[in-house]
C-alpha cells in the first residue's frame, strides 16, 4: 500500500507547476456512477430460494424415506455435472458458482415422484440443463422454465412411471388426491384438509406438505427474491375459479382448500410461477401472468388429461411472458402537455 | 394526481410515502454531523465556466493582486455569471484547465500570498422588504450562485426559467393554469452519504429566514414545506419558522432520509405533494413548486447581503480518506490540495469521486478544482466501491422495476439501448430517467444500467444535431 504522507510532501506544494501535485495518486478506476452496489447478488438470489425450498426437501426425505434423497441428490449432482461439462466442451466461463444449475436440480427432484427409478432424475435433470437452459444461451436466455421442460419429456417418455406414486412412510402404490378425485369425485370426503396440508398424502417428492412449502415460500417473499404478485394472483385464480365451481355444484367439484393443498399448487405459486427468468416484471403483467396460470391449472384439472394441471400450466403461460411484460407501469410525468 | 387539481393549491396532498428506490445501508449514511474549515490552500484554479452556459470575461490581467471576493470576471453574457476571487494574492495564469466533467475551460489561477485579505465588504443591512424581485435577482446573480444539480445552472436563470404561468392541457384535455403555489426547502441531501443540507439544518442561519423571503418574493409561493430527514432530529429553526408563521401556512414533513432518490426533485415532489414534474425536461414549477435546498436557500439568504460565493460546503467521506465529514472549502481547491490539508489517504483509494457515491464523477487527476456545482467528496477503497468488468445478461428478475422511481422498465431498455435501439428505448421513455443509479445499485448481475442510458441519450443528441 502506497500511503501518502501528508508532512512530508507540504514543502513542495508551492514551487510544483500548476497540474503537478506532490500526492501521487495510486490507480484509480474511473467509470459511470453508481460507484458502489448492493449485496444482491445472482448467486445469492439462488441461494435464498435453494435456502427457501429446504423445508420442502426436508419434508419430502421425511416422509418417503432415503429414496427421496437419493432422487434429490442425484438430479442436483447430475445439473451440476453436466452444466459444467457443457461450458467446458463450449469454452465458457464456468458458471456453477452462481448455484443455478443447484436450484434447477433440487426443483426437479421435488417435482418428481418418489417411486422413480434412479436414471429418471439422471435424465431429468440433463434434459433441464440442456434442452431448458443450456441451447437457448444459458441463465438468463431461456423462455421456458428449465424444470418444467424436463419434467413434461419425463412425463411424456414415461407416463406410468410418472403416474406412480407413494403413501407416506411406504412404498405401497397409492393415488395422489387429485387422482383420486378424478377417477370418483366421492372421494373427496374421504380426505382431512389438515393431514393433506401436513403432508399425508401421495404425491411429488416436494409438493406433499404444503406447510414446508408454505414456510419456504414466505420465507422468500420477505427476502424480496420474489414479489407478492404472482403467488397471490396464481391462488387467487386457482381459488377463484374452484370457488365458483364448487358453488354450481358441491356434489362433484371439490372445496377450494382441497385445490390449493391437493398438488402442486403451492409449489408452484411459490417457486415454480415465479421464476425469475420465465415471469413478467412489471406489477399488472405479474398479476395477470398469476392470475392466468391459475385459470390454466384448473381448466386443466377439470378438463385436461393431467390430474394436477400446475406444471402445465406454468410452462404454457411462460409462452405469454413477453405478451405480459407490455403492461407497463405508466411512466411518471407521462401524459402532461406543456 | 390530474393536473387539475393544482387550481387548488392546498389538495391532493400525499402522506410522504415513498416505495420506490432503495434503502441504503446504515453504514452509508453519515456518522457525524461536524463542519471544519480547510485551510487555505497555496493556489486555486476557477474556472471560467462552472455551471451549463457561457464562460465569464476576465476584468483582471497576470500579475494582478487580488483581494478575496473581488470580482475577477464579469458576465457580459445572458447565460454567464461572473466569478469572484477566492482567495487573496496574485494572479498566475490564464489557462485552460479540466473541469471535474473532463472538459477543458478557461481558468485563473490565483497564488495565495497567505493573507486571506478581503474585499471592503459592504456594511450595510438590507431589508428583503425593501428590495423589489428585480433587485434580489440582480444581487443573486452578482454573487454567482449556482444550483446544485446533476445539470448544474445558475440559480437566477432557474428561479426565473418558469416563472411565467403557463397554460396546458391536462389529462382530460381540460386547459389547466398552474402557478407556483408552494416553495419547498428539503434538508434531504441528493444522496443518503452526503450531509451538508442535513448539517445545516441544525444550525441557526440568520440568513434562512431572508433566503425564504427572497424565495416567496420572486415565485409568489403563498406556503412554505420544509423537508426533513427523520433520522437527524430535532431542527429547532425550522420548528421556530413553523410556530412563528400566524398564517400556518408553513409546515415541516420528515421523510426517510436514508431512502434513494428522495432527495432528487422528482421523486420529492411525488412522495410531498402527490405531483408528477412532467418528464422529459420538466421542472418543478411545471407543477407550482419551487424547489431549493436548504444550503442553497442560506447561499440565497447570504447573497442579498451582497456577499459573493467564496466558499461552499461538502461533505467528505469514504473510506480511504482520514479526515471525513463536513468540509467548508474555497471555491478553485484543487482536490489534491484538500485531501492533503485533511490529512491525505488513511487507505488505498480505489475511486476518487466528485460529487456522492451513488451519482457523482469519478475522477483520476488531483488537480481538478471544487467548483460551485460540487456536493461532495469521496475516496472509495477497493472494498467499498463497485468494480467493474465482467457482467452478465439480463436474468429479468425485476429489481430493476421495482426501483425506478420514475417507474420505467430498466432492464428492457438496457437491452435495446446495447442493441443501439435508441429511438425504441426513447418510446419506452428513456428521456425520461433520472439517471440516479437505483437499478444498477440492485442488479444482481451487475449490468451497467446508467451507463446505456447514458450513451443511448448521447447517441439520440448527437442525431438530432
Amino acid at each position: 500500500m502506497t500511503h501518502v504522507k501528508a508532512q512530508g510532501s507540504n514543502e513542495k506544494t508551492s514551487d510544483s507547476e500548476s497540474c503537478g501535485f506532490p500526492m501521487e495518486l495510486p490507480n484509480v478506476i474511473v467509470s459511470m456512477s453508481p460507484h458502489i452496489r448492493g449485496e444482491t447478488t445472482v448467486a445469492r438470489m439462488m441461494l435464498t430460494i435453494i435456502i427457501g425450498l429446504v423445508p420442502a426437501a426436508l419434508a419430502g426425505v421425511y416422509l418417503f424415506g432415503i429414496r427421496a434423497l437419493v432422487v434429490i441428490a442425484l438430479s442436483v449432482v447430475t445439473a451440476l455435472g453436466v452444466e459444467s461439462a457443457i461450458e467446458a466442451l463450449t469454452h465458457q466461463r464456468p458458471t456453477s458458482s452462481d448455484l443455478h444449475a443447484v436450484l434447477t436440480g433440487l426443483l426437479l427432484a421435488l417435482i418428481l415422484p418418489p417411486s422413480v427409478p434412479w436414471w429418471i432424475p439422471v435424465i431429468g435433470a440433463a434434459v433441464a440443463i440442456i434442452l431448458g437452459k443450456m441451447v437457448f444461451g444459458g441463465l438468463g436466455n431461456y423462455p421456458f422454465n428449465p424444470v418444467l421442460v424436463a419434467w413434461v419429456v419425463l412425463k411424456l417418455s414415461w407416463a406410468e412411471r410418472m403416474g406412480l406414486f407413494f403413501a407416506p412412510h411406504t412404498t405401497s402404490q397409492a393415488l395422489t388426491p387429485l387422482m383420486a378425485v378424478k377417477e370418483d369425485p366421492a372421494l373427496f370426503y374421504s380426505y382431512e384438509l389438515l393431514s393433506l396440508f401436513l403432508g399425508d398424502k401421495a404425491g411429488p417428492i416436494g409438493t406433499v406438505c404444503g406447510l414446508a412449502v408454505l414456510t419456504g415460500g414466505l420465507f422468500v417473499l420477505f427476502k424480496g427474491m420474489i414479489r407478492w404478485h404472482i403467488p397471490v394472483a396464481f391462488l387467487l385464480g386457482v381459488g377463484l375459479f374452484s370457488g365458483i365451481l364448487r358453488v354450481i355444484n358441491p356434489d362433484i367439484y371439490p372445496s377450494v382448500a382441497f385445490q390449493l393443498m391437493g398438488g402442486g399448487v403451492l409449489l408452484g405459486a411459490f417457486f415454480l410461477a415465479p421464476e425469475p427468468v420465465t415471469s413478467p416484471v412489471t406489477p399488472w403483467g405479474m398479476l395477470l401472468f398469476g392470475f392466468l396460470a391459475g385459470l390454466t391449472t384448473m381448466v386443466i384439472r377439470m378438463w385436461g388429461a393431467d390430474p394436477d394441471g400446475t406444471f402445465y400450466a406454468i410452462l404454457i403461460m411462460n409462452a405469454a411472458t413477453p405478451l405480459c411484460n407490455y403492461l407497463k407501469p405508466r411512466p411518471y410525468g407521462r401524459g402532461h402537455r406543456a | 394526481m390530474p393536473l387539475t387539481n393544482l387550481s387548488n393549491p392546498l389538495s391532493a396532498e400525499s402522506m410522504g410515502l415513498f416505495f420506490k428506490g432503495v434503502k441504503i445501508p446504515k453504514r452509508q449514511a453519515p456518522i457525524s454531523l461536524d463542519m471544519m474549515e480547510a485551510p487555505l490552500p497555496a493556489r486555486v484554479i476557477l474556472p471560467l465556466r462552472q455551471y451549463i452556459g457561457e464562460p465569464a470575461t476576465p476584468v483582471v490581467s497576470v500579475g494582478d493582486t487580488v483581494k478575496v471576493g473581488q470580482l475577477i470576471a464579469t458576465a457580459d453574457r445572458d447565460t454567464a455569471l461572473p466569478l469572484h476571487a477566492t482567495i487573496s494574492g496574485r494572479l498566475a495564469e490564464v489557462t485552460e484547465h479540466l473541469d471535474c466533467r473532463g472538459i477543458s475551460v478557461p481558468a485563473l489561477i490565483i497564488e495565495s500570498d497567505g493573507a486571506d485579505s478581503w474585499i471592503e465588504r459592504p456594511q450595510e443591512h438590507n431589508d428583503i422588504d425593501s428590495l423589489g424581485p428585480s433587485e434580489i435577482l440582480t444581487r443573486i446573480e452578482k454573487a454567482g450562485l449556482v444550483l446544485k444539480a446533476l445539470a448544474p445552472i445558475p440559480l437566477g436563470a432557474d428561479l426565473i426559467a418558469r416563472d411565467q404561468p403557463k397554460t396546458h392541457l391536462s389529462l382530460n384535455g381540460r386547459q389547466v393554469v398552474r402557478r407556483t403555489d408552494t416553495l419547498m426547502v428539503s434538508a434531504l441531501d441528493m444522496e443518503p452519504s452526503l450531509a451538508v443540507n442535513r448539517y445545516r439544518a441544525h444550525i441557526h442561519h440568520a440568513e434562512l429566514t431572508q433566503g425564504i423571503a427572497a424565495l416567496k418574493a420572486l415565485t409568489g409561493a403563498q406556503r412554505t414545506i420544509f423537508v426533513v430527514d427523520k433520522h437527524y432530529p430535532p431542527y429547532p429553526q425550522l420548528a421556530e419558522l413553523v410556530a412563528a408563521d400566524e398564517q400556518e401556512a408553513t409546515r415541516i414533513v420528515s421523510l426517510d432520509g436514508r431512502r434513494f432518490p428522495l432527495g432528487l426533485p422528482v421523486p420529492l415532489l411525488k412522495a410531498v405533494l402527490g405531483r408528477e414534474v412532467p418528464l422529459p425536461y420538466g421542472h418543478p414549477r411545471d407543477v407550482g413548486v419551487a424547489l431549493y435546498d436548504l444550503d442553497t436557500t442560506i447561499c440565497l439568504g447570504s447573497s442579498i447581503q451582497q456577499i459573493p460565493q467564496v466558499d461552499s460546503l461538502i461533505t467528505v467521506g469514504g473510506g480511504a480518506l482520514a479526515r471525513k465529514g463536513i468540509v467548508k472549502v474555497r471555491i478553485g481547491t484543487p482536490i489534491g490540495s484538500l485531501i492533503e490539508s485533511l490529512g491525505g489517504f488513511s487507505d488505498d483509494p480505489a475511486r476518487l469521486i466528485l460529487g456522492g457515491p451513488l451519482m457523482g464523477i469519478a475522477q483520476y487527476d488531483l488537480s481538478i478544482p471544487i467548483t460551485k456545482d460540487i456536493p461532495a467528496l469521496f475516496a472509495l477503497t477497493r472494498d467499498e466501491t463497485a468494480l467493474i468488468g465482467h457482467y452478465r445478461q439480463c436474468i429479468n428478475c425485476g429489481l430493476c422495476v421495482r426501483v425506478c422511481p420514475v417507474n420505467l422498465v430498466p432492464g428492457m431498455l438496457s437491452l435495446y439501448c446495447a442493441k443501439d435501439r435508441f429511438e425504441t428505448a426513447e418510446r419506452q421513455g428513456l428521456l425520461s430517467c433520472l439517471e440516479c443509479g437505483c437499478c444498477d445499485y440492485v442488479c444482481p448481475s451487475r449490468r451497467p444500467l446508467v451507463h446505456l442510458f447514458r450513451h443511448a441519450k448521447q447517441q439520440l443528441m448527437e442525431a438530432r444535431q
